[in-house]
């Protein structure tokens, strides 16, 4: 019952969270320098076509009708239209948002599948070089910048080894595969169609591994560093004493308690990627939320800004939820109310 | 457009079946669809850093240009991957044009007129095969062929042009902003089916030209009306499908990604080159690296938009070959002729001498072409021996600030550009050295693209100086009543970036009015020339040089004509054999 509660009190919640986040959204969009509507209506417009334009958009209202409407709108699902290319925000959202999703997802399993049993090595093979390695590589990953890294990788697998595409999320030389989720290596795995998927894959591989690579390297020494700290515990000596074989130990008394913190971490950069990487899906043109936010924000294209930004504080709140959640999974001793 | 409805493999199709009719319990189900899934999927993964087999019936990206494994052979039509630095928001005919609206517009659909034939830009029959003009340039009439059919059967007539002009003049959008000055709704008529006359608000000498380069898609108005959506002449459809009658149909639209043409084989107007397209992807490439990375992989066939220092690598590169050509994507430094001190013309006379023109060559490797005077040479009756002519000259320079209150130096100037494009910081850099040995300081002031906008509204907001491209065509009245007219920017909604200079001379705008009636040759070349004239002695901003429009191309492309845009036709082109 308890839970219940918890759940629907934090689900309550979000409401406040994203009417002030559009509030604030709404008037910083507003506020900045810079004329959508001239910008939308081209260089020859006539004084009366920006103002036909400016009141087609609700533009010529007071701040505070638009943003009422704009809520009206919002509470019937409709997110407004784009001022560049006319298309419902909705629509987009639809769109873009499996692409974002696919590669937050494929990057977060690279992450753990990975980070977890190198913070695992590092930490039993405590400053040898298993843990030196990895901590170079750790460090290496958080401090090189990233869209450095995209660039060459593409240069290394796709001009000079040319085993992998440079950008984009499929061949352009095949035909488009039919989707189901939106997210193709699903959708080509749930059909069976394993040209597609290979291809498909080879373009996810670099966007892939340059978005896990922060998590991936905060994985690997955050969990190595509770792993030594639950290490130290009494539960840990008194399975020792009793004899228990020390890979169940490892595995199943101490990773589990160890793994909190890092699930906490994970649940809040899968929330954060969700927003979509900008500069990962810039490099790689990869068509997600974080490309199609970046192309909202430079043509001030207000009604995608406040869509982006409320589906994307949605989503935030809800995996952070989602994460809280699973910390009752790892520890039973954790109540809600 | 794809069609979409989920279908699981045959394997997991199966397993289902059987959990269906209870033979498996959900636990083995889902264990099972694991195994499957997840022994398939590490088949894959491991084949996957290979390149993945040529798909059937295409041609497949592999080590440069020559591996087209899978590739038609013979002179059978192939599929050309274009790379484009931009998306394409929309192809409502009615809606806005930019490059890449415009390059595929132009597959789709038939104008009135072919304008990519050549350079500078040539008038070339397409649905009109001749017009005739009345003495006074107010009435037009337009003779259609009457062989050009639309993709669904439907003939094109006078009516479907009379339809598509209306629609875009109701609309009021961008794409209207060029014509509706000169015509509106009532001034066209269709005189039977392949006749249509237009009649115009006020005399335009060079209507034609205006038609052409205007390029109003000419859509078919019964399928418009069957995807008719509360009113909105099918506005919502026509965004991402197509009504037309041009060399190529929408096969797939991936907006964001990639967007499929096929061609019509028996497009009516036949195929001008010695082979066709089978069609075309405008696949979106947004970085420049990108693009040249694709191109030299083999994964793109052209990649447009090309950087200057991507050229030579390109170029020298066996297989490729760079095309670099001039148009009339023209940058200047606007001078705020409202604010002091460039108010002041032997101000303005001094900055145009303390520029250092070559200076700015040299930093673009030479991949730029210094302006001789106010229009770039494009356009028709153009003046090469305008005077006077700016060129760095330091004495001079002096001369001029010697005549203004600034003589010490001792201020500030504003130069504004574009947020992280490096050619518009260096000419601020060259000006900040140069107005720096008089004592004078250049601030630079990065601006994102709205920003910029916005402050070219009116004088006070307007920058001392800054940078901007302007490209308004092969149209001679064009160039001058956008940038320098003063009934652009003097008004209560403001000017536009092209008016940022906020230039206001009675006698240069009695002469762009007198342009804009007048017909004959002769008095439109004498009033150009008068105007480039004034417009060098009075220097209200300064024009620097003209942008090359640069693309990468495989030796494969073949028929490719250059008509002083940024994209290609892709009408004219076909694809070698490896």
């Amino acid at each position: 019952m308890h839970l219940r509660y918890y759940i629907l009190r934090r689900l309550l919640l979000i409401v406040p969270v994203l009417v002030g986040l559009s509030l604030v959204t709404f008037t910083v969009a507003r506020l900045v320098p810079g004329d959508p509507v001239k910008l939308a209506a081209g260089p020859r417009a006539s004084p009366e076509e920006i103002q036909r334009l400016r009141e087609a958009f609700g533009l010529d209202q007071p701040l505070p009708v638009q943003y009422l409407q704009y809520m009206r709108g919002v509470l019937q699902g409709d997110l407004g239209r784009s001022m560049m290319n006319g298309r419902p925000v909705t629509t987009d959202l639809r769109r873009y948002f499996p692409a974002t999703l696919e590669l937050v997802l494929v990057s977060m399993v690279l992450a753990v599948v990975l980070g977890i049993p190198g913070a695992v090595v590092a930490a039993v093979y405590r400053d040898r070089w298993p843990d030196q390695l990895s901590r170079v590589l750790a460090l290496g990953s958080i401090s090189m910048p990233v869209f450095w890294l995209a660039i060459m990788l593409q240069l290394l697998f796709a001009q000079y080894l040319r085993v992998l595409p440079v950008s984009g999320r499929f061949d352009a030389r095949v035909p488009y595969p039919e989707t189901i989720t939106g997210m193709l290596i699903l959708d080509t795995l749930l059909r069976g169609d394993w040209t597609s998927f290979r291809i498909a894959l080879r373009h996810l591989l670099l966007p892939a591994v340059c978005q896990s690579l922060l998590a991936l390297a905060l994985t690997t020494r955050f969990l190595r560093s509770d792993i030594l700290d639950v290490l130290q515990r009494d539960f840990v000596r008194m399975a020792r004493a009793n004899g228990i074989p020390e890979r169940i130990i490892l595995f199943k008394y101490v990773l589990k308690n160890a793994l909190i913190a890092t699930v906490s971490m994970l649940g809040f950069l899968f929330g954060y990627s969700l927003g979509g990487s900008v500069l990962i899906e810039t490099v790689f043109d990869w068509p997600g939320i974080g490309l199609y936010a970046m192309n909202s924000a430079l043509t001030l294209d207000f009604q995608p800004i406040m869509g982006i930004t409320l589906f994307v504080g949605l989503l935030f709140t809800l995996v952070n939820l989602a994460t809280d959640l699973l910390y009752g999974l790892l520890d039973p001793r954790i109540r809600y109310g | 457009m794809s069609s979409r409805s989920p279908r699981p493999s045959p394997e997991i199709q199966a397993l289902l079946d059987r959990y269906l009719r209870g033979e498996l319990s959900r636990r083995d189900f889902l264990r099972t669809v694991l195994a499957v899934g997840g022994l398939s999927a590490a088949q894959a993964i491991l084949a996957a850093c290979a390149p993945a087999p040529p798909p059937s019936g295409g041609s497949q990206a592999g080590p440069g240009p020559t591996a087209q494994a899978g590739a038609p052979t013979g002179s059978e039509p192939q599929v050309l991957i274009y790379a484009a630095g931009q998306d394409i928001p929309t192809i409502d005919p009615s809606d806005r044009t930019d490059y890449s609206i415009g390059a595929v517009s132009r597959q789709l659909y038939d104008r009135l007129f072919r304008f990519e034939g050549g350079w500078p830009q040539p008038i070339e029959p397409c649905l009109c095969e001749r017009y005739e003009g009345s003495d006074d340039a107010t009435e037009w009439i337009f003779y259609l062929t009457d062989r050009a059919v639309f993709h669904n059967g439907d003939p094109v007539t006078a009516e479907a042009v009379v339809y598509s002009y209306q629609r875009t003049l109701r609309f009021q959008k961008q794409r209207s902003s060029v014509i509706a000055p000169f015509l509106d709704e009532s001034g066209i008529q269709a005189l039977d089916d392949t006749t249509v006359r237009m009649v115009l608000k006020s005399p335009f000498g060079d209507f034609p030209r205006l038609l052409a380069y205007h390029e109003q898609p000419i859509v078919n108005p019964r399928q418009v009306k069957e995807h008719e959506q509360a009113g909105d002449e099918g506005a919502a459809w026509l965004r991402e499908n197509e009504a037309g009658s041009g060399p190529f149909v929408i096969k797939e639209w991936e907006p964001g990604n990639r967007y499929v043409f096929e061609a019509v084989p028996d497009y009516w107007q036949g195929w001008p080159g010695k082979g066709r397209l089978a069609g075309f992807v405008w696949r979106i490439i947004r970085e420049t690296a990108d693009r040249r990375i694709a191109l030299l992989a083999g994964e793109v066939d052209i990649a447009d938009t090309i950087s200057t220092d991507d050229i030579d690598i390109i170029a020298n590169t066996p297989g490729y070959r760079v095309e670099e050509n001039f148009g009339l994507l023209a940058g200047y430094v606007k001078m705020n002729n409202q604010k002091e001190p460039t108010s002041d013309l032997h101000f303005r006379k001094f900055i145009a001498y303390a520029m250092d023109y070559e200076a700015l060559v040299d930093v673009l490797g030479g991949h730029a072409q210094l302006m001789v005077g106010p229009i770039p040479e494009g356009v028709p009756y153009h003046d090469p021996d305008v005077q006077p002519l700016y060129r760095h000259d330091l004495e001079k320079a002096r001369e001029h600030l010697d005549q203004t209150p600034w003589k010490d130096g001792g201020i500030e100037l504003d130069y504004v550009y574009v947020t992280g494009l490096d050619f518009e910081e260096q000419l601020g850099l060259i000006l900040l050295e140069q107005l720096g040995k008089f004592n004078i300081k250049v601030n630079m002031v990065p601006k994102v693209w709205p920003d910029m906008v916005a402050a070219c509204g009116f004088p006070d907001t307007g920058p001392h100086l800054i940078n901007i491209f302007v490209d308004a065509g092969p149209i001679p009245y064009n160039w001058f009543a956008e940038q320098w007219y003063s009934k652009s920017w003097d008004r209560e909604t403001g000017g536009s970036f092209q008016t940022c200079d906020f230039y206001r001379n009675p006698q240069v705008d009695t002469l762009v009015e007198t342009l804009r009636g007048a017909v004959d040759p002769g008095e439109q070349e004498q009033i150009v020339q008068d105007l480039q004239r004034i417009l060098m002695e009075e220097i209200p901003g300064l024009p620097v040089y003209v942008m090359p429009n640069i693309l990468g191309l495989s030796e494969r492309v073949q028929g490719y004509v250059y008509y002083g845009d940024i994209s290609v036709d892709f009408w004219r082109l076909w694809l070698a054999d490896a």
